[in-house]
């Protein structure tokens, strides 16, 4: 079920588009059900947003598995989306993904077994000077070494 | 250095609304709204000043404006790129942490000279840092009375939403952009029709990237001539560079056009001790990669880095030292590439995959040598056959790489094993510092 | 639109600005392959088979989006060409998996074909192929994802015309996958032609899985005769059976359209109750015979229990042939009797709707208003439904007046509730505003009715629009009143200017209006005949569950023991056993030849794909038969192209006299009940289709009915009513429980 206060989120996305084209607002309302959701979307969820939005399921749906961002599994509390592209891998982004992998006993694309992370290994993110450099929630961590790996893990809770 | 789009760098608050305008901004914008400056004179200006798209393609931003049709009835629109996702660029998202209030000015005058009443700036998913910081400064903006309709008083309207990306690289090229904006995957229009005519919508629209909206308002402020002249012909103005890879202090540099490559390695700190140049990609990972003596002895504008066999492009210069395996560092491009297929159209949809399969095996130990080949044509037939240009992206490393390096790729087919590697020059530990 | 000159292939041609190269490829008979352009659909240039050479333009261009300019030099098969075409082929084959020799599309698949052109060598790629695994969509369509080619055109069709975004392609890159959001089946009643744009063997018809391969069948152009379209099909045949339908173009009447029923309504062809053999009921005892034992019993027995003429009655159904229609009625009137009949589902058959239509199918595309009453036109037309749908994406506003609101795949504007014995009222308002509005003097009878906002809106849109049609559906039919609903449509329209289109009259009915298929002059009609002391029947293709309004009225004159009943059916279940003497099997659908008359009057004749099975026979020569051995003169036939020329040379009996208007009295106290077929239970053959019957709208099965009724007739959600779940729903009008099912009509 969305929440009222998501609807009330996902209205105001749509008020930033022409009348009758409320669809322009899907890829927010996902991304506002799938954080209220736990990281994750749903069969139902995506019903819910089409519905919300009056568009098709089955557009939503295409919506939701084009684009990277959206999880149709269940993920860990928090999700490592770690870059592997160009700029980070000249600078030991494989090295430290291992690294990673190894400290908390997750491979990429799975969950730890207490849930607390998973682990993604993504494109390009759009920091490559700051590369190695991984994104949790919102927050970019960059220049990463694994002591400062080590930092950021143990602030997870 | 760091002249126009990060002239406020060095500033205490560099994004605020104050330190902007503090610096000369949003006179150009209450210019406009005092009618002082004509669509005319704007474009008279913009042509001046030499002023090329800093998304990738670098087409002429004046005459760029010039096409849509001002004076059709009806919505039209003004669309701002900041869906940076070229491997190895990532300086609109400086301009946008630093310098939102530029694009937001340099918007805005787009829609003024296209009579476009509303804009739309496309910031990707995972930039949220950004997109706060280029919300709060569109709530200045508003605040300050500068945003809105028909703003005070001056029968000028714009109004000017973000939208945010849910990640997907396709979504950097216009059209996908456009499709994406309207809530739908993000996958590209074939053209014609082109945006002027048929874009977001429907409507006229025009599509910018953050840079070279960020640019605008300076050069109505200093002129035309005096961006022209900070570069060299055929490139005007200063050009923001992502210099990464294998150098000590990889940053964002904005230099003017024509700067020296080795002068740009330099500010970057140069390459790690003991290390030699191997090859740049000097323009973002579609771009083809130069070997290192070419690199050296090109300049930083459209023309040197076209007479050296590639592009501009983004402006992002990857460089490689005598530790990076080629084979592996192509595989993990076209392993990109093959990701970000949006998938509709045929060649680069079954050819992307072929592209990284054909690497990885190689990668995997079990190339053949007629792998080289193939991979070469696979990368023709793809080349020129797609709705977009994602497909030419990614067939130009394959061939830059195997062009340059090709010993490299035979190598790791007969030994199963990286030629860098061999020699001893991979050090694990080094390559996390 | 200016002519512009340009080259193709070295050839100097003109075309529109803005044609696409492959269009006029296309006219210029040169062959461009393609894949995702469909001429009906819009362009999409994914495939990017279609690219060719335009000179000094560095890449191939794709030919369906790529506009033609003046002065072009266009080369379809140079080199440069045939390479990127080669190019897209081996790409395309990456994937696809060569099982041409198992799979259904082998031998009609554009893939195939593309393929065979550019040789064997084409694919290195040896790095094994995607498997896709789906989900299934339902009873008709036969999915097999890892053969499709991500052409769209499925999509494309649900989207642009069937109006229900149902497919789409999920994921991204090599990923992607054509799939719906739901398994439970598609929804629209068009869904079958995604099997014709699909190129490939992705979406084939699931009812003809393994039956034949498409080389070893026949092609038989023919009419498929379920609605007054007349689609034009071709039913591929093999070893004297019926495999397959598909549609045949024809711009005018189905464009390249079918629906679902046309489609694979055959099926019912090899349901296990055909009948096979004659059979007569002897002391209560049925035993098959042959065809002379049985007819001298059905004639002598036709004799035996008429004292005079006037005591024979003929029905047949609304699906018969123009022949079967002609000959029967010609045997009734020769043998004396006027008690002719095939309104078997009307209600009110006094003089009877035979309102004209005056508007053509292709004309309907180009209306800007419709008022669409009492009819579900998505599922009871679906290729005028189709005209009107194109109209609507053109602009043009649609209002209803039904019983229940119901999903049209476009955009209505007003939407009015009417029960069936208000509805009547309803129209008599609409006049009486239209009256007012153009300031014509409102009849007396009307001048006490008062009108209401919504029922001057719908004056207004109908005097507003330029080219409006009004189109009246088969929910009259039973609405006792329908003749009087009738003649105040013809008086609104002729105050509006507006078109009518009455698709009361739907089947075959219009070849049995042209022949006089009813009683002209003293006759009983399809009631009277069960009141009025009929002792002999002979019947057409009469389904006596389904049929009759009245069913039980029927069947108790059936099934009385001095009640002579013949019947001439394709079917003998339980219930023709029960209530007929005689059993002639009749050769059904697409096994005899005959003519349809189709909503533009076309007159479109067919000759017999297969012969009937078992002994069954062609209706015109049973009757025929019949009436030799009843020595009546003018059956001299061989052929029945001579017994459509002398129908179609009658001079048409169209008795349109219109009442005296007046308001009748309907006795609104009572609550009315409307008893709807699903579209896929409207004939005999569609019923026993079995994939039509496993689909959402084969199962269509709801009594809904207003929580206001529902309280009056003390019945509450999923109740049964005569049968028929009940579902409370505040889209159906008051007063009225409409209800929308597979089942035989009670209540
Ligand atoms: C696959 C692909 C990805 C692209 N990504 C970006 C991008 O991330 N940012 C951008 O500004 N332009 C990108 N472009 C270029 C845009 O299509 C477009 O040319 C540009 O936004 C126009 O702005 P400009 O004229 O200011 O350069 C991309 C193009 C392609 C083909
Ligand atoms: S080239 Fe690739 S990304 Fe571009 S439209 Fe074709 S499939 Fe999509
Ligand atoms: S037919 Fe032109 S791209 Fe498919």
């Amino acid at each position: 079920m969305i929440s009222d206060q998501a609807k009330k989120e996902i209205d105001f996305w749509v008020t930033k588009y022409p009348e009758g084209r409320q669809s322009s607002a899907v890829m927010q309302a996902l991304t506002i059900v799938q954080n209220e959701n736990g990281g994750s979307l749903t069969g139902e969820l995506i019903q819910e947003v089409a519905d919300h939005l009056q568009m098709p399921t089955i557009s939503v749906q295409e919506v939701a598995t084009f684009y990277e961002n959206y999880n149709h599994k269940p993920v860990g509390k928090h999700i490592i989306r770690f870059c592997h592209n160009i700029s980070c891998m000249l600078n030991g982004s494989d090295e430290l993904i291992s690294y990673l992998e190894e400290k908390l006993e997750v491979k990429t694309g799975e969950v730890s077994k207490d849930g607390l992370v998973s682990v993604k290994k993504v494109e390009c993110l759009g920091a490559c000077v700051g590369g190695p450099m991984c994104q949790i929630g919102d927050q970019y961590h960059e220049h990463l070494t694994p002591s400062k790996l080590d930092n950021i893990l143990d602030n997870l809770k | 250095m760091n002249e126009v789009c990060f002239k406020n760098l060095d500033k205490k608050n560099p994004a605020s609304f104050a330190t902007y305008e503090s610096t000369g901004g949003y006179k150009v914008w209450r210019k406009i709204l005092n009618g002082e400056l004509t669509p005319e004179d704007i474009l008279a200006e913009l042509k001046a000043s030499g002023l090329r798209g800093r998304g990738g393609a670098g087409f002429p931003t004046g005459l760029k404006w010039s096409f849509m049709p001002r004076n059709q009835e009806g919505q039209k629109y003004v669309v701002c790129n900041s869906d940076e996702g070229e491997p190895g660029t990532c300086h609109d998202r400086d301009i946008l942490r630093y310098n939102p209030h530029s694009v937001i000015e340099g918007m805005a005058i787009a829609g003024y000279v296209m009579n476009a009443t509303v804009g739309y700036n496309y910031i990707r998913g995972e930039f949220m840092e950004p997109y706060y910081r280029f919300e709060e400064a569109l709530k200045d903006a508003y605040d300050a009375g500068l945003l809105g309709k028909d703003i005070q008083g001056s029968k000028v309207s714009f109004d000017l939403y973000t939208h945010l990306g849910a990640g997907a690289y396709i979504c950097g090229e216009e059209t996908a952009l456009l499709e994406s904006l309207e809530g739908k995957k993000g996958q590209p229009r074939f053209k014609p029709p082109f945006p002027a005519n048929v874009g977001l919508y429907g409507k006229p629209t025009t599509i910018n990237n953050t840079e070279t909206f960020a640019n605008v308002p300076e050069i109505l402020t200093r002129g035309g001539k005096w961006f022209a002249d900070l570069g060299v012909e055929n490139s005007g103005g200063t050009k923001c560079f992502s210099v990464t890879g294998n150098v000590k202090n990889p940053a964002n540099f904005e230099v003017p056009m024509g700067t020296p490559f080795s002068k740009l390695l330099e500010l970057a700190g140069g390459l790690k001790e003991g290390r030699t140049l191997k090859a740049v990609i000097p323009g973002g990972s579609s771009t083809p990669l130069l070997t290192a003596d070419t690199a050296m002895n090109m300049t930083m504008d459209y023309d040197s880095i076209a007479n050296a066999g590639s592009m501009l492009g983004a402006g992002s210069v990857i460089i490689m030292d005598d530790t990076t395996c080629m084979v592996k560092t192509l595989t993990r491009l076209a392993h990109f590439y093959y990701d970000e297929s949006c998938g509709q159209c045929t060649p680069c949809r079954e050819g992307t995959g072929w592209l990284y399969r054909v690497l990885q095996r190689i990668l995997d130990g079990n190339g053949k040598n007629e792998d080289l080949d193939l991979l070469i044509s696979v990368g023709e037939k793809i080349s020129g056959n797609t709705i977009c240009a994602l497909g030419d992206a990614a067939a130009t490393p394959v061939e830059s790489f195997i062009r340059h390096f090709r010993h490299e790729f035979e190598y790791y087919i007969k030994h199963g094993r990286s030629i860098v590697e061999s020699e001893g020059q991979l050090i694990k530990e080094e390559a996390i510092v | 639109m200016s002519e512009i000159e340009f080259e193709i292939d070295g050839k100097l041609v003109t075309a529109n600005q803005g044609d696409s190269i492959i269009s006029i490829a296309d006219r210029e008979g040169i062959d461009v392959p393609r894949f995702c352009y469909h001429k009906k659909l819009s362009v999409a240039a994914n495939c990017r088979m279609c690219l060719v050479d335009v000179e000094g333009v560095p890449k191939a261009q794709p030919a369906c989006s790529t506009p033609v300019a003046s002065g072009m030099k266009i080369h379809t098969r140079n080199d440069k060409a045939k390479s990127a075409q080669k190019a897209v082929m081996e790409f395309l084959l990456i994937n696809h998996p060569l099982d041409c020799p198992i799979c259904d599309q082998g031998g009609e698949c554009e893939l195939q074909d593309v393929a065979m052109e550019y040789g064997t060598d084409v694919s290195k790629f040896n790095l094994g192929k995607r498997i896709v695994a789906d989900k299934g969509i339902g009873a008709l369509i036969q999915t097999d994802m890892t053969r499709c080619i991500h052409c769209t055109r499925c999509v494309r069709f649900g989207a642009e015309v069937a109006g229900i975004v149902e497919m789409g392609g999920t994921g991204r890159g090599e990923g992607v996958k054509i799939e719906p959001f739901l398994t439970e089946g598609i929804q629209s009643e068009l869904s079958g032609n995604m099997i014709d744009v699909c190129p490939v063997g992705a979406l084939t018809s699931k009812p003809f899985r393994y039956e034949a391969r498409t080389w070893q069948m026949n092609a038989v152009e023919t009419i498929a005769r379920h609605d007054l379209v007349g689609s034009n099909i071709y039913t591929q045949t093999y070893r004297g059976r019926v495999k397959r339908v598909v549609a045949r173009d024809n711009e005018l009447v189905n464009e390249t359209w079918i629906s679902d029923r046309d489609r694979f309504s055959y099926e019912g062809l090899n349901h296990e109750s055909r009948a096979l053999h004659p059979k007569i009921k002897k002391n209560n005892k049925w035993q098959e015979t042959s065809w002379e034992v049985a007819l001298d019993f059905a004639i002598s027995g036709l004799k035996k229990n008429t004292q005079n003429a006037d005591q024979l009655g003929v029905l047949a159904s609304k699906n018969s042939t123009l022949e079967e229609y002609y000959l029967m009625q010609k045997l009734a009137r020769g043998f004396g009797s006027d008690n002719i009949d095939y309104r078997l589902d009307k209600a009110d058959l006094s003089i009877g709707n035979t309102m004209l239509s005056n508007i053509t199918l292709a004309e309907m595309e180009s209306t800007d208003h419709a008022l669409i009453v009492n009819s579900y036109l998505r599922l009871e037309q679906p290729m005028i439904n189709h005209r009107i749908r194109k109209a609507t994406l053109n602009g043009a506003s649609v209002n209803t007046i039904n019983n229940k609101k119901f999903d049209f795949n476009y955009q209505t504007d007003l939407e009015i509730l009417s029960s069936p014995q208000k509805t009547l009222l309803m129209l008599q308002s609409i006049l009486k505003s239209l009256h007012e509005r153009t300031k014509t003097t409102v009849p007396k009878y009307l001048s006490k009715l008062t009108v209401d906002d919504s029922q001057n809106k719908i004056a207004d849109d109908l005097i507003a629009a330029e080219r409006p049609v009004i189109i009246l559906g088969e929910h009259v039919n039973s609405n006792i009143s329908s003749s009087d609903i009738a003649s105040i449509i013809s008086e609104i329209a002729a105050l509006a200017n507006a078109k009518i289109a009455n698709l009361s009259l739907n089947g075959n009915s219009l070849s049995a209006e042209k022949v006089g298929f009813k009683p002209s002059n003293n006759g009983k009609n399809a009631i009277s005949m069960f009141t009025e002391n009929t002792k002999a029947f002979l019947l057409m293709d009469v389904d006596f569950n389904y049929d009759f309004i009245d069913s039980k009225l029927a069947a108790d004159t059936f099934n009385n023991d001095d009640v002579f009943v013949i019947s001439l059916n394709s079917f003998e279940d339980e219930i023709t056993l029960m209530n007929s003497d005689v059993i002639l099997p009749l050769a059904g659908f697409y096994e005899s030849s005959g003519t349809h008359i189709n909503f533009d009057g076309v007159a479109q004749s067919f000759s017999a794909s297969v012969k009937g099975p078992g002994d069954s026979k062609p209706g015109w020569k049973i009757i025929k038969v019949l009436a030799d051995i009843l020595e009546l003169n003018g059956f001299e036939y061989t052929d029945s192209t001579q017994v459509a020329d002398d129908a179609l040379s009658m001079s048409s009996a169209n008795n349109n006299d219109l009442v005296e208007n007046n308001i009748k009295e309907t006795d609104d106290s009572k609550v009315a009940v409307h008893w709807q077929y699903s579209p896929y239970a409207i004939d005999g053959i569609t019923r026993k289709a079995k994939a039509l019957q496993e689909t959402p709208i084969g199962k269509m099965n709801d009594a809904f009915i207003s929580l206001a009724t529902a309280k009056e007739l003390k019945l509450s959600e999923g109740d049964l009513y005569h049968g028929v779940p009940v579902s409370i729903n505040e889209t159906v009008a008051e007063g009225c429980v409409f209800v929308h099912t597979y089942q035989s009509r009670k209540g």
